[in-house]
């Protein structure tokens, strides 16, 4: 039954990942629009060719676009395997390189807000279920809901608007100041930090209402349990009942939804990081898409779908290891 | 409402669609006060969007002022930068967006909740195919595809609509499928199918009516949802060029270059952004209050 769950769960995946390569393979084919218009124009849009017909046929050799599409996508497949996600047309640099460039900035705010909505969320989720019974906490959790509505790039936008623009406090745009000379890594750190933050806290707040929900529901469903009553009855503390024995227990599908919460975070990415200038992969898929760079496109995609899919697997296999019960 | 079906299977509770229109206000009584406001908001917006010529003083698309006019009485939300109307925008706008997420909502949740109810009643092959996609879509990371797939397939309505469904399908699917696997096992079924009820008796007579509170629900959502995905492809320069839809605005907005070291965006940005978030939450408050009110069980067993 186990092994039977588990080879069902891995076929899911590999099917998954499938769809994603042969859509990835297809889709950037299928644009309107040609690499070599562009590479030969300063401006986006406007399509000047200044190529000669030789030369065109050089780049499309170059790059491989002259072949069949079954061969080119045989191509493809191989050169995944080897770790070659080809070469980017804007950047002129293997597209390997381009996602590790900015591949860091996605991971450190999609982390930090992942950690800080878990977080403020499981805290949250514990003192409104302890208010359960109080007004605040109606109020508390329909703010909070209608918060979860507002989408995160909006979200975004406003906060940009009122603490980059009104007030000033955060700089405008990028994940560092240009030309900075640092006299420490800690000056370093702090500039890095100031940069970052708005685009986390956005990240985050647009992921908090579902910890906080879950948390709640659960901590909820637990507190009505038998064992709750009896921790009370030998005289344990509020606090002590509270975190330690119905937290532990809810925290299981908080744990399983941290994996969504990643998966998410990186869609989400794509369009924060827009509204922030953040040099992310997000912003960066958006200038492919622009500049129909197909190479650059596709690594992306799958970068971003391999990391979701992973996401959701290892928290499958960590819910396993926390909930003996899942195993039999 | 017929007698037959509460005897042979009182537990199943009565579907709200029968009562036909006066229960609209009962159900109105029991919203609260969110949403109340969420209702009128909506309204207010709906009644922009339907009355958008006569309430504006402009054309939206057509150059009426000086660029870049702070609001004046002629100009009620100023002017961008190549001299419209944003008030007229706005009012244009509103169409837009309601236009498509409604379309997309309609398609998806009638579409999708079709087929789940085929699976569901049917099983078999049938129930593998869709379940399967089902899982591949859900699988799926929605939003980089939507940028790369849309930017593929050129900009326009009908394309943003179109791959809005494909996306938006799976739940009210999911949904579906799982509420008429509950029904299925009621007596009332095995009931009517022995007294010579035919499939198509059996899903419009008994799952149907159980199954559409719920997509009802749905459907508001995925309004929701595709009001926001058009807004963000919108912003990201993936919307129809031709259309003034709340997110093309603040696509231009936020791509003039000193957008945010001049006032402009004070009544250029802060317009589109302000009727985007009151229209989400608007929506929200009616489908959670709608929720509450039609199908109690969803908050239960829907568990997505």
């Amino acid at each position: 039954m186990n092994e039977k769950d588990r080879q069902a769960i891995v076929f899911r995946f590999a099917i998954t990942l499938l769809v994603i390569l042969a859509l990835n393979f297809a889709l950037p084919r299928m644009m309107p629009g040609d690499p070599f218009s562009t590479i030969s124009s300063d401006v986006q849009g406007e399509d000047v060719i200044i190529m000669t017909e030789e030369q065109r046929e050089y780049f499309e050799h170059y790059y491989g676009l002259d072949l069949p599409v079954h061969e080119q996508f045989v191509l493809y497949i191989s050169n995944l395997a080897h770790g070659d996600l080809g070469k980017s047309i804007q950047y002129k640099m293997p597209v390997i390189d381009v996602i590790r460039l900015h591949l860091p900035w996605t991971i450190l705010i999609v982390l930090c807000a992942t950690v800080l909505s878990t977080i403020a969320g499981i805290i949250l989720g514990t003192i409104s279920a302890r208010n359960r019974k109080h007004g605040s906490d109606r109020v508390m959790m329909t703010g909070l809901i209608a918060f979860a509505e507002i989408p995160s790039f909006l979200l975004g936008l406003i906060l940009l608007l009122l603490f980059c623009v009104y007030f000033r406090i955060f700089p405008l745009a990028g994940a560092v100041t240009p030309f900075a000379q640092y006299d420490s890594i800690l000056e370093q750190a702090w500039d890095i930090g100031c940069h970052a933050f708005l685009p986390i806290v956005t990240l985050a707040l647009a992921q908090l209402t579902g910890v906080y929900l879950l948390t709640r529901n659960t901590l909820i469903t637990v507190s009505t349990k038998d064992f709750i009553r009896t921790a009370k009855a030998k005289g344990l503390g509020e606090p002590v009942v509270w975190t330690r024995h119905a937290l532990r227990n809810a925290l299981l599908p908080v744990v399983t939804r941290t994996g969504f919460v990643i998966g998410m975070l990186m869609g989400g990415a794509v369009l924060v990081e827009s509204v922030f200038n953040y040099p992310g992969i997000g912003s960066t898929l958006r200038s492919a898409v622009v500049g129909r760079d197909y190479a650059l496109i596709q690594g992306i995609l799958l970068i971003v779908a391999v990391s979701i899919l992973l996401c959701n697997l290892l928290v499958d296999r960590i819910y396993r290891r926390l909930d003996p019960r899942v195993v039999d | 409402m017929p007698v037959e079906q509460s005897v042979v299977n009182p537990v199943v509770p009565v579907p709200f669609l029968r009562g036909g229109i006066y229960r609209v206000g009962d159900i109105l009584s029991r919203f609260s006060i969110e949403g109340k406001v969420g209702l009128f908001g909506l309204t207010l917006i709906l009644l922009i969007a339907i009355f958008a010529p006569w309430i504006s003083m402009y054309p939206p698309s057509e150059i009426t002022g000086k660029s870049l006019e702070a609001p004046t009485g002629a100009h009620l939300l100023g002017t961008d930068e190549l001299g419209m109307d944003i008030w007229s925008q706005i009012c244009y706008g509103a169409r837009m967006s309601l236009f498509i997420g409604l379309a997309v909502a309609i398609i998806a949740g009638i579409g999708g909740g079709a087929l789940g109810v085929l699976a569901g009643y049917f099983g078999g092959a049938v129930d593998e195919i869709v379940m399967r996609t089902v899982d591949i879509l859900m699988a799926l990371p929605s939003l980089p595809l939507l940028v790369v797939i849309s930017a593929f397939l050129g900009p326009s309505i009908a394309n943003i609509i179109l791959i809005l469904v494909v996306f938006s399908w799976a739940k009210p699917a999911r949904i579906a499928r799982s509420q008429t696997l509950a029904i299925k096992g009621h007596a009332c079924i095995a009931a009517a199918k022995s007294f010579g009820a035919t499939p198509f008796y059996l899903m419009r007579r008994h799952i149907l009516p159980e199954v559409l509170p719920i997509l009802f629900v749905l459907i508001i959502g995925i309004t929701s949802y595709a009001i926001m995905a058009e807004a963000g492809l919108a912003f990201l320069g993936l919307g129809d060029p031709t259309s003034k839809s709340w997110g093309m605005m603040l696509h231009y907005a936020t791509s003039f270059r000193s957008i945010y070291f001049t006032p402009f965006w004070q009544w250029w940005l802060l317009p589109p952004l302000v009727a985007l978030i009151v229209l989400l939450l608007c929506l929200a408050f009616v489908s959670r209050d709608l929720e509450k009110v039609l199908d109690p069980r969803l908050r239960t067993s829907g568990g997505l």
